[in-house]
């Protein structure tokens, strides 16, 4: 399968990964220039933290191998695509229970922002041709896709 | 190879998937009492009118023809008969298995107060069919009361408000969610229950309730002498697994059916897994019990190890909760609370670990509690506040790109 | 869920605050830091660029040059000049302010509250006018005149008011300043679009802004207050949020430019505006002091007893003074009044007003400060505020917090109450720092941030280390109100000096701290060192004195750091100026600055680590004068 592989000594928080998750997952039409970055609706799927140290360490979604937010959830919404090995989310079925969000130990996950009623998920950008942008947007090419 | 799977809850759907995977040309069958597979985590939907009963199915829509599986539904299993290695429906048939997995979950309790478990208008929440029940009745009832205000019980009350009625809440505790919240968690659901219209009635218990004539109880007296008027009653005081087809079987029973680590019950091919098994009935682990039942039925070792379940989420009215591992503070905790207009944060610690958390408004990149609590992280060892922490202190990945715990 | 906006605040220094703040249920900059923590990497190093359509340009290792070809040090040096330009520019807009008004005062024989400051000055300039007024108004224009020379003519009152030493220096090195507005005009064009390229080019002009500056924005602004506001007086005085009082109307006063609040000042106490107030239902008017402005007032604050109710807090603790509820209006006029101060304004109805142009801000109403017409704009704005008094007590709930801050805070100190209250000489300092009972002098000045390990957290903790290695530490900016705050002011905080240091203070009665006031006061500390090493007939940078600059926040203060670079003094930063993107930068910065003007820049963000430096320094310099 193919996977974002981070290269976290590299990420200089500089948030572009951010910013172009936002852009590929808007609901309105529009470029960069024009992504409104105050508006909550716009959430990125990656985020940054930051260690003890302050060292950067991006977050992203892994689609794991045995990814336990499949296995926790009840509604079906989450499924591990067979053929790309990617994780998937359907709004549509979700029960927001978020029993993911509690059983992905990393901390990927999250309800959405404004109606808490949905998970914000990494879906490889799959509507834009399956090549993240987050990727496209690095700076210093600290994550790239490769296939695994 | 025969498999037989008995139920098709969650483990028994987990565990024939793994068995397909593992093998491709044995024969499958489930039976259940469900004549429809459905995620009894979303039934207050159900009674709600938010989903149908397709909009319940937690699985593939042709979960049995894409992994070549029969189904006998609306049937139960009604003996266990090891030595011959068959089972007895209660529709007479009797059905071999080389392997068998009952997975056949768990029932509402009714407890024995007055004419509760006699009366035509009381239900538990446990099945599609309780909920279709409910509605049912819903259809006439005017006032509901409901006894217990675990998950289950808010349940049925978020879905019957839905549909307008008045509803009552009678409680043992003098808190809402005893199990899973401390009161001042629970304040805040149950503030927005009754901004929503349900009355509370904490640290009662129901002492008396008689059938009418209509055989439907339509008043309740609590403990302490006062009357509450209903037309329809809904039961969350807890399940029990359900044994019932196994007198006889010589399938050794506690709680729920006993299993090993790989989810053998005491009699050979015969395995449990999920609710029935009287272990955490939270869905993950039912789960992942279905999948190793489901490997060893294959003849693969497996063993469900990831036994935790001090956890749970609650999404009421918009509000997310998640609580992991102890509540209750004991002496000797440091209870560290953050708390402000969006959120409730309170950390339980011992001996520099957590013990237990509970957020409350804000659960985002919240994952990484169980994996400090579960694993008795020393948490004074790193340079954070602990509401800081985050896996960005434990990062690392392995050649496959995956996350890992440093 | 309780009320709090949000739990997750910064730290401070003052606990109280931290608390109190943490408590509110609006949001102030405290709240915002934790969401504004991932810091772009190339921000923080100054290698973005956006100065043209090609950009933003950053340097990676694969992309060391921008698209134009510039690369790290011409976009750090680039970056570092506007800015530099930009904080010179809004100094050079105070002291033409302030000048413009000794020069109207004058003209309109207004009251001279400080002869003598005008006759030290007059005297400075050579103006022998016999008349008060006339004389005042002579030196004004003498400034004035200065102010708007072209870049390519030095100006005049450079040579007179820099020490000589120093002024052979900066010749030497070709940064004698042309007119200060000029300069500035100078270095937003050099560092234009694909014009200077060359990084050590526009360094010198950061020096070369920092003189202006220091002399004009700094120095010259004190010193022409002093005639018209009257000359500080060593005295003590409460501090924080105590100093409000809800019996009061209050207005909180925030920026840097005190001369524009004397007429409303003097109006304030009139008994015809009092009694508007007691109409009201309050017993009268008072002041209560926030960022500079309101050092300013409390250096000054002999003359003001009776409007001054005391200096309150610093730039990152107006949103708490504005959050008790006790205060009816804020007046501002220039930095650091906080956008975010805006919203809480708007929620407990608390009448903003804004008198200088440049510093309007998006809710309050824009009442210009005009000399000729103060009389009637000064009586509108006393009726607004009257007004905001009557809509909003009562209806808006107080959360004071009277037990916030010290009653006894030693303030009052300048150059010259300073000498007076030595015995009129500098002579016992300079015995008490070669006896060593004071081992050297730290200016710990400037701004306060929230993010060198909170607010005012670094400043405080290298306050503490400083005095406990017997250094004096002297302070001037938003550091004086976050440190007074923290209880540092106090005689009775001789006990956190060394032995040495602790008893010099405990003999003398004052605290181990001495606050000149206001940033702009960076030039009376700049004063004593002037005048500390001309009775030691040494230059500046022989003296056991370093500067620390260690929360420094904005453009103003990085045009003050290159004054005291010019003076070739050490100068400790608590966070890097955004220029560790440039080797370059950082080497002449933090050491060919040693050879060029004796100064040096030490970036430490760790207060233990950075006493450690400082205090080597001055043992150093200790050593080569032989004490």
């Amino acid at each position: 399968m193919k996977r974002i592989i981070v290269e976290y000594e590299k990420c200089d928080g500089c948030k572009n990964c951010c910013a172009a998750c936002m852009q590929a997952h808007r609901d309105t039409e529009g470029t960069i220039y024009d992504l409104d970055l105050a508006d909550p609706k716009n959430e990125s799927r990656n985020t940054i933290l930051k260690d003890a140290d302050g060292r950067y360490k991006p977050l992203f979604c892994r689609h794991c191998d045995e990814p336990e937010c499949v296995k926790s959830c009840m509604s079906g919404a989450l499924t591990k695509d067979p053929e790309s090995g990617h994780v998937f989310y359907d709004e549509t079925r979700c029960g927001s229970c978020f029993m993911c969000v509690m059983n992905c130990s990393f901390g990927v996950l999250k309800p959405d922002r404004v109606s808490k009623s949905k998970v914000v998920k990494c879906d490889f950008c799959v509507n834009a041709g399956g090549e993240p942008s987050c990727v496209a947007s690095c700076p210093k090419k600290a994550i790239y896709v490769e296939e695994v | 190879m025969k498999y037989v799977i008995v139920g098709v809850g969650v483990a028994g759907i987990e565990a024939a998937r793994e068995i397909r995977k593992k093998d491709t040309n044995g024969d499958i069958l489930m039976i259940s009492a469900d004549a429809q597979i459905h995620s009894r985590c979303m039934l207050h939907k159900f009674i709600a009118g938010e989903r149908d009963e397709e909009g319940l199915n937690f699985t593939e829509l042709d979960f049995f023809e894409k992994y070549r599986i029969h189904w006998k539904s609306g049937v139960r299993a009604e003996k266990i008969r090891p030595d011959e290695k068959e089972i007895v429906l209660d529709d007479g048939e009797h059905v071999g298995y080389d392997k068998l997995l009952l997975a056949n979950g768990a029932d509402s309790f009714i407890p024995p107060v007055g004419e509760l478990r006699k009366a035509s208008n009381v239900y538990g929440l446990r099945n599609l069919t309780d909920a279709q029940a409910i509605v049912k009745e819903a259809e006439s009832a005017k006032e509901v009361l409901v006894i217990g205000s675990g998950l289950v019980g808010l349940d049925a009350a978020y879905g019957l408000l839905e549909r307008g009625k008045k509803l009552t809440i009678v409680e043992m505790a003098e808190q809402i969610l005893p199990v899973q919240l401390d009161a001042h968690g629970a304040a805040a659901y149950q503030e927005l229950f009754e901004k929503a219209g349900v009355r509370f009635v904490l640290g009662r218990k129901a002492s008396e309730a008689v059938c009418e004539a209509d055989g439907k109880i339509h008043k309740v007296t609590l403990d302490d002498g006062k009357e509450l008027a209903c037309d329809l009653l809904v039961v969350a005081a807890g399940v029990r697994p359900s044994l019932s087809g196994l007198e006889g079987s010589g399938i050794d029973c506690e709680r729920g059916i006993t299993v090993d680590a790989r989810m053998r019950t005491s009699k050979e091919d015969i395995y449990a897994a999920g609710d029935i098994t009287g272990r955490s009935g939270i869905w993950p682990n039912a789960a992942d019990q279905g999948r190793v039942a489901g490997r060893n039925m294959c003849g693969a070792e497996s063993e469900y190890t990831d036994t935790y379940a001090l956890k749970n989420t609650i999404n009421f009215f918009g509000l997310a909760t998640l609580c992991v591992g102890r509540i209750k503070p004991e002496e000797g905790d440091v209870i560290r609370i953050k708390e402000d207009r969006t959120q409730y944060k309170r950390v339980i610690l011992k001996d520099e670990k957590v013990e237990g958390v509970l957020l409350q408004g804000n659960i985002a990149h919240a994952g990484t509690w169980q994996y400090l609590i579960k694993n008795r992280i020393d948490v004074s060892k790193i340079a954070k506040d602990v509401f800081d922490i985050s896996y960005a202190d434990f990062y690392r990945l392995n050649e496959r790109g995956e996350y890992k715990w440093a | 869920m309780n009320q709090c906006y949000g739990c997750s605040t910064c730290r401070s220094a003052d606990k109280p605050l931290e608390e109190f703040i943490a408590g509110l249920p609006m949001e102030t900059s405290h709240h915002r830091v934790e969401g504004q923590s991932t810091k772009c990497a190339f921000g923080l190093q100054g290698v973005c660029c956006r100065l043209c359509s090609n950009g933003p340009c950053r340097i990676t290792p694969e992309s060391p040059r921008g698209i134009c070809g510039a690369n790290a040090d011409t976009i750090v040096t680039r970056n570092l000049l506007r800015a530099v330009a930009s904080g010179s520019g809004c100094y050079i807009h105070v002291v033409e302010n302030t000048a413009l008004n000794v020069k109207n005062v004058a003209k309109t024989g207004g009251e001279i509250k400080g002869i003598d400051a005008l006759n030290r000055l007059a005297g400075i300039f050579g103006i022998e006018e016999a008349d008060d007024h006339k004389r005042a108004e002579a030196v004004a224009d003498a400034v004035l005149r200065d102010l708007y020379l072209p870049e390519y003519e030095k100006m005049e009152l450079t040579k007179k008011l820099a020490y000589a030493p120093r002024y052979e220096k900066w010749k030497e090195l070709g940064i004698l300043p042309g007119g200060a507005k000029s300069e500035v005009f100078h270095g937003v064009v050099k560092c234009s679009t694909n014009l200077n390229s060359d990084p050590v080019n526009m360094l010198l002009d950061c020096l070369k802004l920092g003189i202006s500056t220091g002399i004009y924005g700094l120095v010259l602004t004190n010193l022409l207050n002093d005639i018209v506001l009257g000359e500080p007086e060593i005295r003590f005085a409460p501090v924080g949020l105590r100093v409000i009082d809800p019996d009061y109307i209050n207005i909180m006063i925030t920026g840097h430019q005190h001369s524009m609040f004397t007429f409303l000042q003097n109006r304030l106490t009139d008994e015809d505006v009092k009694e508007k107030a007691r109409k009201a239902g309050a017993k009268g008017f008072k002041l209560v002091g926030c960022t500079c402005v309101g050092q300013d007032l409390q250096l000054r604050g002999a003359h003001y007893t009776e409007v001054f109710d005391g200096h309150a807090g610093n730039n990152y603790t107006s949103e708490a003074i504005l959050a008790t509820g006790g205060i009816d209006a804020v007046i501002s006029e220039f930095n650091c009044t906080l956008p975010g101060i805006e919203p809480i304004c708007d929620t407990l109805k608390i009448k903003q007003i804004c008198i200088d142009n440049v510093a309007k801000k998006a809710n309050a109403e824009l009442k210009e400060f005009d000399f000729e017409n103060r009389p009637a704009v000064t009586e509108e704005m006393i009726d607004e505020i009257v007004e905001a008094y009557r809509a909003r007590r009562g209806s808006v709930p107080m959360n004071l917090m009277k037990e916030h801050g010290y009653e006894n805070t030693l303030t009052g100190v300048s150059e010259e109450s300073l000498k007076k209250f030595l015995g009129g000489s500098w002579q016992p300092l300079i015995d008490l720092i070669v006896s060593g009972d004071i081992k050297g002098v730290a200016g710990v000045v400037g701004c306060s941030n929230l993010t060198a390990g909170g607010h005012d957290v670094l400043t405080v903790d290298l306050v503490k280390e400083l005095i406990a290695k017997d250094i004096i530490v002297l302070t001037a900016g938003c550091s004086s109100g976050g440190i007074e705050n923290c209880g540092f002011m106090i005689p009775e905080a001789a006990q956190y000096a060394g032995p040495k240091l602790r008893a010099v203070c405990e003999k003398l009665g004052i605290p181990p701290v001495l606050n000149f006031g206001p940033c702009l006061a960076i030039g009376r500390l700049e004063i004593v060192a002037t005048e500390l090493a001309e009775a030691l007939k040494v230059d500046l940078p022989q003296l056991p004195l370093v500067l620390s600059a260690a929360q420094w926040l904005e453009e103003q203060a990085l045009a003050d750091g290159c004054y005291g670079l010019a003076l070739g003094l050490p100068l400790h930063l608590g966070l890097p100026p955004f220029v560790t993107g440039s080797k370059t930068a950082v080497q002449v910065l933090t050491e060919d600055m040693k050879k060029l003007t004796g100064g040096q820049v030490i970036i430490n963000g760790d207060a233990k680590a950075s006493a450690d430096i400082l205090e080597g320094i001055i043992l150093e310099k200790r050593k080569g004068l032989q004490i």
